[in-house]
């Protein structure tokens, strides 16, 4: 038994730490909020010197095979940004995704590219129907000789707009699967449209008439996408705890400085109890995350934990959000003073690889509630 | 991170021993009241025997040093020692032992070479059963309140006044006891902590009539008591980590008190009562309504989170990790999510969880009494409300200087 940090995990801890009180202070992180191209031409480059577009990627295709704990140990501080960008879903959901899917000749050609940093790659899944289960994969893809024409529009997808790959789930006329379709972002008939509004990071993205070569198909490749997803979902778990602590971290000090009736509000019994809320939240979040992590570096079952850890996780970052406004009250919606930043990924990333909904549903049937 | 209890070839080898331990030293009419008020003297009795014999091998209280006869285990092997008697029932010491579960860590910390010579070992061996006596009529949250006094008079203290909420059935050799010695002094400046033994002349113990236990102690652990000093003379040499200065011996005592340890393999109960869940009869289960499974999933996601901060608790008492306020996050959260809990169960299963009627109570009326002892296990060890003041102190939120958790070695 030892929850503590093993020293590569804290070496990297360190560095996320001071990239993130770096290149991410507040004011930067404000920046990137109104002008979210400029994280490619900024942070982006400095997160693959750092190695971190590999981290997640097995030496053999050029990355640095790290275990998902020290993934996470990274997320984690990078949630207290929360520095926003597409490392997870490039170089974690869909890396993941390619090696527990595609082709050898698929992921020689991909994965290294990503490990550089120098393609990036988003997952579209999510359609008007939302939902991240089978069902919810409507997208039709036509053959058409040896090629694919892909047509449809996928939504709230994360990421598409710093991608220059989208893998792409949907359905082949005729076939009973989903399948996995690497639709390069440039293409022509791919439209790539942000969403505005209290989100983050989330776009429409439309085919129209897309063709796709057979060498970038995968076929009946559901099953492999869901455990990959479910292996990437801890390391999102992560981010989500980082965040949550900092949410906290902001409160507490406000509670400690701000003055009202002459004394520190934080002496007041109604903000303590928001404040005690929201180190629960944090605490649910991060020990679930890890037990989970845990159980999957070590190859055991950790089907049961990782939902836990996403239901607890998803739901503490919100909240936690809540009660901070809570306590900080006008401060706390002042753009300038930087909690906005987390009320708005808390939202965004709530139902990013199911929701607690969706997490507790699948509880349901790993815990054999489902009469069989 | 390591989250497994055990985790090395040593480890496991102490696993099979302990269990070697168990199945050759649990007496075969040993039985498991599911209500502690209920055990008989003779259950005692038996209980008591076991935990001499664990005290033999240092394993009654396995975190205290060797030399005053615990065990020197690392945290895997006390979780391991722990985890093995859960699987039976039973847990650690096999009897209600609170006074020694708090006055020994204590001890170590306030005590004398010479009181830690003459209390620790007979503890630790299991020889004497302890009670803690804290709570008075008229001090409840308000501990440094209390009223009993224990005045100097010669080469003993004098003792007078009443506890209450305190003890088990089947009496107890000495009472780890807190008392006012000085009752013109200035408040938290005027207490003490005497280790009573319990057959001097003046005192007098009356059982209580409550709805539970409140989990304290762990099977077995009897009824509560009001426990009247009625000039008591206790020997001036039992008075523990200096006159007056027992607010803050208090600290370390209720440190221990308030989940700083973390306690494994609690509720069980929960796990049990999702699988009776599945259990079907006539063709019907309670899992087949989708609004109960869900409740189940939301009892078993509380149950994982209370199960993690008792482990993360346990990890870092033992592996002498600085801590603020993890004992009592760990013990509201357990105080309220068992709240919580005992209602889910009543929506899930209906009335079935009320009774422990030998017909139709389940799972031989565990369930109905973790329905009782959940509202009970309120106010043991502090109540929510002081949990909660004691969380915001230790955060550094009150405005007064950030409270360090209390060492416990």
């Amino acid at each position: 038994m030892d929850l503590s940090l093993n020293d590569t995990q804290q070496l990297i801890q360190d560095s996320a730490r001071d990239f993130v009180r770096g290149a991410c202070n507040r004011d930067a992180l404000l920046k990137l909020d109104r002008d979210p191209a400029a994280i490619m031409s900024g942070i982006w480059k400095q997160m693959s010197e750092l190695g971190w577009t590999g981290m997640a990627i097995p030496e053999q295709y050029g990355g640095t095979g790290n275990c998902m704990t020290d993934v996470a140990v990274l997320f984690e501080e990078l949630g207290a940004g929360p520095v926003p960008g597409p490392l997870f879903s490039s170089a974690v959901l869909c890396a993941r995704i390619l090696l527990e899917a595609a082709a050898e000749d698929m992921k020689k050609s991909w994965l290294p590219r990503i490990a550089s940093g120098e393609r990036v790659f988003a997952l579209a899944l999510t359609e008007a129907q939302y939902g991240w289960s089978a069902d919810s994969v409507r997208l039709k893809a036509k053959s058409d000789g040896k090629d694919f024409l892909l047509s449809g529009t996928k939504v709230f997808v994360h990421d598409a707009l710093f991608a220059s790959d989208i893998l792409v789930a949907a359905r082949i006329e005729g076939d009973a699967g989903v399948s996995l379709f690497r639709v390069d972002a440039q293409a022509p008939g791919v439209a790539i449209r942000a969403l505005d509004g209290f989100i983050t990071g989330m776009s429409e993205v439309t085919f129209d008439m897309v063709r796709v070569n057979s060498g970038d198909v995968v076929s009946n490749a559901w099953e492999a996408l869901e455990r990959a997803t479910l292996a990437a979902t801890p390391v999102l778990c992560a981010y989500k705890v980082g965040a949550c602590k900092t949410v906290y971290d902001l409160s507490v000090n406000y509670a400690r400085e701000r003055t009202q009736f002459g004394q520190i509000i934080g002496r007041f019994a109604r903000v303590q109890d928001h404040i005690i809320h929201m180190v629960n939240y944090v605490d649910s979040a991060r020990w679930t995350t890890y037990e989970a992590l845990w159980k999957l570096d070590n190859d055991m079952d950790a089907a049961a934990s990782i939902h836990v850890a996403k239901s607890v996780s998803s739901e503490s970052y919100m909240r936690a959000c809540d009660f901070a406004h809570e306590v900080h009250a006008g401060i706390g919606v002042m753009r300038e003073y930087g909690l906005t930043l987390h009320t708005k990924m808390s939202r965004s990333l709530y139902h990013c690889l199911g929701a607690p909904k969706v997490h507790r549903k699948r509880l349901e049937s790993v815990l054999g509630l489902l009469a069989a | 991170m390591n989250f497994a209890i055990e985790d090395s070839a040593e480890q496991s080898a102490f696993r099979a021993e302990v269990r070697k331990f168990f199945e050759q030293n649990i007496p075969p009419n040993l039985e498991h009241s599911v209500d502690p008020c209920d055990m008989s003297f003779e259950q005692y009795q038996l209980r008591r025997d076991l935990g001499r014999k664990l005290g033999a091998k240092g394993w009654l209280y396995p975190s205290m040093p060797k030399e005053y006869g615990g065990g020197d285990l690392s945290a895997e092997k006390v979780a391991i020692i722990y985890d093995e008697l859960s699987r039976i029932g039973l847990a650690l010491p096999p009897y209600y032992d609170a006074g020694g579960r708090m006055a020994a860590p204590t001890i170590l910390v306030w005590g004398t070479p010479e009181h830690k010579q003459r209390f620790l070992p007979p503890i630790c061996r299991g020889e004497v059963r302890t009670w803690q006596l804290l709570t008075e009529p008229s001090a409840g949250s308000d501990l440094a309140g209390i009223k009993t006094t224990a005045i100097r008079d010669g080469d003993a203290y004098v003792v007078n006044g009443q506890k209450m909420f305190v003890g088990s059935s089947h009496g107890a050799d000495y009472s780890w006891t807190i008392v006012v010695t000085d009752p013109k002094g200035e408040r938290h400046k005027n207490l003490s902590w005497l280790m009573i033994p319990m057959n001097l002349p003046g005192i007098a113990v009356t059982p209580m009539d409550l709805l539970a236990t409140g989990g304290e102690g762990g099977s077995g652990s009897g009824v509560k008591n009001a426990v009247f000093f009625d000039n008591v003379r206790v020997p001036a040499d039992h008075l523990v980590g200096g006159e007056n200065n027992g607010w803050k011996v208090a600290t370390t005592h209720l440190e221990v008190e308030h989940g700083g340890m973390g306690r494994l393999a609690d509720r069980r109960v929960i796990y049990d009562f999702i699988n009776l869940c599945k259990e079907r009869q006539d063709g019907w289960a309670i899992t087949d309504d989708p609004a109960s499974r869900a409740e189940l999933v939301d009892l078993y996601i509380e149950a994982e989170i209370t199960r993690l901060f008792a482990l993360r608790n346990h990890w870092l008492a033992h592996s002498g990790q600085p801590r603020t306020y993890e004992g009592s996050q760990y013990s509201l959260r357990r105080k309220l999510s068992g709240l919580d809990m005992s209602e889910k169960m009543l929506r899930i299963a209906g009335p079935l969880v009320l009774t422990k009627d030998k017909r139709w109570g389940p799972l031989k009326g565990t369930i109905e009494y973790f329905q009782r002892d959940a509202i009970t296990a309120l106010h043991p060890g502090a109540t929510t409300d002081i949990q909660r003041v004691i969380m915001a102190r230790r955060i550094g939120i009150g405005g007064r200087e950030r409270e360090k958790a209390a060492n416990l070695r």
